[in-house]
């Protein structure tokens, strides 16, 4: 029985990224070159989905404009008018990490976003980012201030919920993905091509739900940041 | 080795017992809220969705613990 389990502990080794080639010192793992594909595969789609853009939309222009009310509805529902300037920041979130998730559509692919790597890069840049936001739009002086909001006593709390915040978006992301790769994959050792369907299909709708709850929590972090606690 | 695999296995059990036993009580709570009010459905819908992600995300943490755990036995 021990080997049983031994054998199926190997299907981590099977869905963990394996380096391709070297560029200098950086060594390019199976993770960056899915990313790639999926990057080449989405600028060609969008440059040829926003061709010629008219005033009165038709055929194609209604889906990329159907994506952007909908981030826009995110957006606007929490902050209002002042929501349309991170519509860039949200908006690229949403659509990149929706592509990412989605990337087994691809044959041959492996979602980017079931390795470590992909999802801290973006909760770090993100959070790094929100910081940035805050100090550029109401100074240094807010920032401050904005930590020892209740009571300066409480400021250590209000750091380590600071900190906390890339560390539950990264392993939110990287949780479902990789939990529901390995699901498909077990499915699929057990019983080809019949049981893996519904795992994948709850797969497809989770994979969306958590992009689009990486771009609310985005969007929630900025209105806090904005309009203080 | 009996241990290792008891030690695997309840650690998502007990995590999935309280995601779900919250995520239904939260769910039951949107849908009364939805019926109640049909007009504000979609914040409704909107500030569920977010619910369910943060308690969804705590069992994803201890999903990991538990893959890691895995890959040591």
């Amino acid at each position: 029985m021990g080997e049983n389990i031994k054998k199926m502990g190997q299907i981590v080794d099977y869905l963990a990224p394996y380096p391709v080639f070297q560029l200098g010192p950086v060594t390019i793992t199976s993770t960056v070159v899915n990313t790639w594909i999926v990057m080449g595969v989405l600028f060609v789609v969008l440059f040829l989905a926003t061709r010629r853009l008219e005033q009165l939309p038709r055929g194609k222009q209604h889906v990329v404009e159907l994506v952007v009310e909908f981030v826009w509805g995110i957006a606007e529902g929490l902050m209002g008018r002042i929501g349309r300037q991170f519509l860039y920041l949200t908006g690229t979130l949403f659509v990149f990490i929706l592509s990412l998730n989605l990337a087994w559509f691809i044959p041959g692919l492996r979602p980017p976003t079931m390795d470590l790597s992909t999802t801290a890069a973006f909760a770090v840049t993100t959070i790094f980012l929100v910081q940035l936001i805050h100090i550029k739009k109401k100074g240094i002086a807010s920032y401050i201030s904005h930590f020892t909001f209740p009571n300066p006593l409480l400021a250590p709390l209000n750091l380590v919920e600071e900190f906390v915040r890339p560390v539950s978006l990264s392993l939110r992301l990287y949780g479902s993905i990789f939990g529901e790769k390995m699901v498909v994959t077990i499915l699929f050792m057990l019983l080809p091509f019949f049981a893996p369907v519904p795992a994948m299909l709850l797969g497809a709708l989770l994979s969306t739900i958590q992009a689009f709850v990486f771009t609310l929590l985005t969007t929630v972090y900025l209105y806090i940041h904005m309009h203080g606690h | 080795m009996i241990g290792e695999i008891l030690a695997v296995g309840m650690t998502i059990a007990v995590v999935a017992i309280a995601s779900a036993i919250s995520q239904g009580w939260v769910g039951s709570r949107a849908m009364d809220a939805m019926a109640r009010q049909p007009e504000a459905a979609s914040t409704i819908q909107t500030s569920l969705l977010l619910s369910l992600a943060f308690i969804e995300a705590l069992t994803l943490f201890t999903f990991v613990i538990s893959v890691l755990l895995w890959t040591r036995i």
